[in-house]
């Protein structure tokens, strides 16, 4: 179906520098119209990425989780909001096993299902303090490396909008989403 | 032409029952989430209004056709004077959290003489990049009055009683924010010529010295909460609201920033001295004349009674920074780090802690983070600002923030490990 979404974007951008921002003399809405613009160059670069980017969160997250499962397992009282979390992780776990077809699913489904996983990591990582030291030490070292891809991940997704001063030392988005022509799904099999 | 529906679309970014609670805030959640963090009383009540007024979802307009009339009647109210005139009011461009505009005030001052001036108007969007409180701004500018340069501040009204949402009216200062070429969004990590910087940056270090030994004990700041020196009170207000606002504002977890928020408060140093912190004290919140004096230190919204360390970190920021032409970091786009800090000492700053430094690196970019991802998204979701496109964009800021709070945590137990090195020889 054309026009392809790029072109969309490419021509509204075109237009709005063009056409829209010589013609503008208020500084305020010239100030608007360039950040508009801005961003529909941003879109223009990113658009196409974007479900493949969510479908790789939801691998990523649901990998990590299922070993934090296994290393938080039994570590607090079965009421205790870390235990409570476990459960509904597991739950989740069952209704989107590792393998399902999450890449046949609507994109706000998978985005969901993301934000959810997001939450009940970040529950756990609130909780913390209240974890035996070893478990804890344990789901720190689960945690570091998945930091360090994560930042790396979300800075390529946001370089084109140029505020990274060393953004020339970065990949780009396309090159962390995809190896070989397809998206990189590690430990997928 | 086609009939645009502009509702949002129910499911955007609003999956999870937290997620409703933050779109929608019940009476019982703002009750449980202002229980949970520890904030200034002032600040407490711009939060909890901003989540009451959540409740009623309504977009912010950036229609101001009567806005000319309504502030006259209130300045006619306010002075007295019937005969008081306002015109030439007009929108100003720059900023990211404030609208303001400029207009023409004639009126007859306290000497009795009919005079003109061009004022500025400072007000509140329906939800800012950041919340603060326009008296807590007025009551600072007013103490800071004759210590460093700043905008003469004539009127506030902290209420949306009068125009739809608090403001604060003060002198207009004509001069430079950004340079020539400079160009950057709120001035963050602007470049300054070598003839520019050779010109502010004393400047720029000495009044930041000058806020920090102000003795602010004896001005009127009856709407700041004062810690008491030598405990942690100062530092955990300093969190306490930007987890706070974290929590209010976010549009998905992130589970760097809940990492950070814990480390936080296992590694909080103590306040020793309390003193003013500007909050925001860089490229962009200060304005130069053509002969390099800086005429205005500006947007002292985010100041609080707290650790001088906290501007200082802030300040030296690497990503509020700029490369010179050799590729050297500036802090704010004028000196390097070492000189920034020897200057500053220079200038009779208070002894400065580089532990207590990287507790506040951590801190900074946390406070980032929360402004540029969870705020600003949070705003234009709710289309609440008049610059919706700039705060998606300024996302972009924010994860590059979240980038160096990652660094930083992995960098932590080193740091930690310098600490004990030093504490043991």
């Amino acid at each position: 179906m054309g026009p392809e979404m790029s072109q969309f974007l490419s021509g509204m951008k075109k237009t709005m520098e063009q056409v829209v921002l010589p013609n503008l003399t208020d500084r305020f809405a010239q100030e608007q119209a360039g950040i508009v613009a801005a961003t529909l160059g941003f879109l223009e670069q990113i658009h196409d990425k974007v479900f493949h980017y969510e479908l790789l969160e939801n691998h990523l997250y649901r990998n990590l989780l299922n070993e934090v499962i296994v290393v938080l397992d039994g570590a607090t009282p079965p009421q205790h909001e870390v235990a409570v979390t476990l459960a509904a992780l597991r739950e989740h776990v069952v209704s989107d096993p590792t393998g399902s077809d999450m890449h046949l699913r609507p994109y706000h489904y998978v985005r969901s299902a993301n934000e959810t996983l997001k939450e009940h990591l970040c529950t756990l990582i609130r909780n913390q303090p209240e974890l035996p030291g070893p478990v804890r030490a344990s789901f720190d070292a689960l945690l570091r490396p998945f930091f360090r891809e994560l930042e790396v991940r979300e800075r390529a997704w946001v370089k084109p909008l140029g505020f990274d001063a060393k953004a020339d030392e970065l990949p780009d988005i396309e090159e962390l989403l995809y190896c070989d022509g397809k998206l990189r799904l590690p430990d997928a099999g | 032409m086609a009939n645009f529906d502009f509702r949002m679309p129910a499911e955007m970014t609003v999956h999870t029952p937290t997620q409703h609670l933050r779109a929608a805030p019940t009476a019982d959640w703002i009750a449980a989430i202002r229980g949970r963090f520890p904030v200034e009383s002032h600040l407490d009540e711009v939060l909890t209004r901003k989540l009451q007024n959540r409740a009623q979802p309504v977009e912010h307009r950036t229609d101001f056709d009567n806005l000319a009339e309504r502030l006259g009647a209130w300045l006619r109210r306010v002075t007295g004077q019937p005969d008081l005139e306002l015109a030439r009011l007009a929108r100003l461009s720059g900023g990211a959290s404030k609208e303001q505009f400029t207009f023409d005030l004639t009126w007859r001052r306290d000497d009795g003489a009919r005079a003109t001036r061009k004022l500025i108007l400072r007000m509140d969007p329906s939800e800012s990049i950041v919340e603060t409180h326009r008296l807590r701004e007025a009551q600072l500018l007013r103490a800071m009055w004759g210590e460093v340069p700043v905008p003469e501040v004539l009127w506030v009204d902290a209420t949306p009683a009068s125009l739809g949402h608090p403001f604060l009216i003060a002198g207009f200062l004509e001069g430079t924010v950004q340079p020539e070429g400079g160009k950057k969004a709120s001035g963050l990590g602007m470049y300054f010529e070598p003839r520019l910087r050779d010109g502010l940056k004393d400047q720029f270090v000495r009044h930041l010295a000058r806020i920090h030994r102000v003795d602010w004990r004896n001005r009127d700041l009856s709407s700041y909460d004062r810690p008491e020196p030598g405990t942690l009170q100062g530092n955990a207000w300093s969190l306490g609201v930007w987890e706070r606002v974290w929590h209010e504002d976010v549009l998905e977890e992130h589970p760097i920033m809940e990492y950070a928020a814990d480390w936080l408060k296992r590694n909080m140093p103590v306040v020793e001295k309390p003193v003013v912190v500007h909050g925001d004290y860089r490229s962009g919140n200060f304005m130069y004349t053509d002969d390099l004096r800086i005429n205005a230190v500006l947007d002292w919204e985010l100041a609080h009674i707290g650790d001088h360390h906290e501007d200082l970190s802030y300040t030296a920021s690497e990503i509020l920074g700029c490369p010179d032409e050799r590729g050297t970091l500036l802090v704010s786009g004028l000196l390097p780090r070492a000189e920034f800090l020897a200057r500053y000492r220079d200038h009779g700053g208070l002894p400065v802690d580089e532990d207590k430094l990287f507790y506040f690196d951590v801190l900074n970019a946390y406070k980032m983070a929360v402004i540029a991802v969870a705020t600003s998204l949070r705003t234009a979701h709710g289309r609440r600002t008049h610059l919706d496109a700039m705060m998606n964009l300024l996302s972009g800021f924010g994860y590059i923030a979240i980038s160096k709070l990652q660094h930083l945590l992995d960098d932590a137990p080193r740091a930690a490990q310098r600490d004990l090195r030093k504490q043991f020889g």
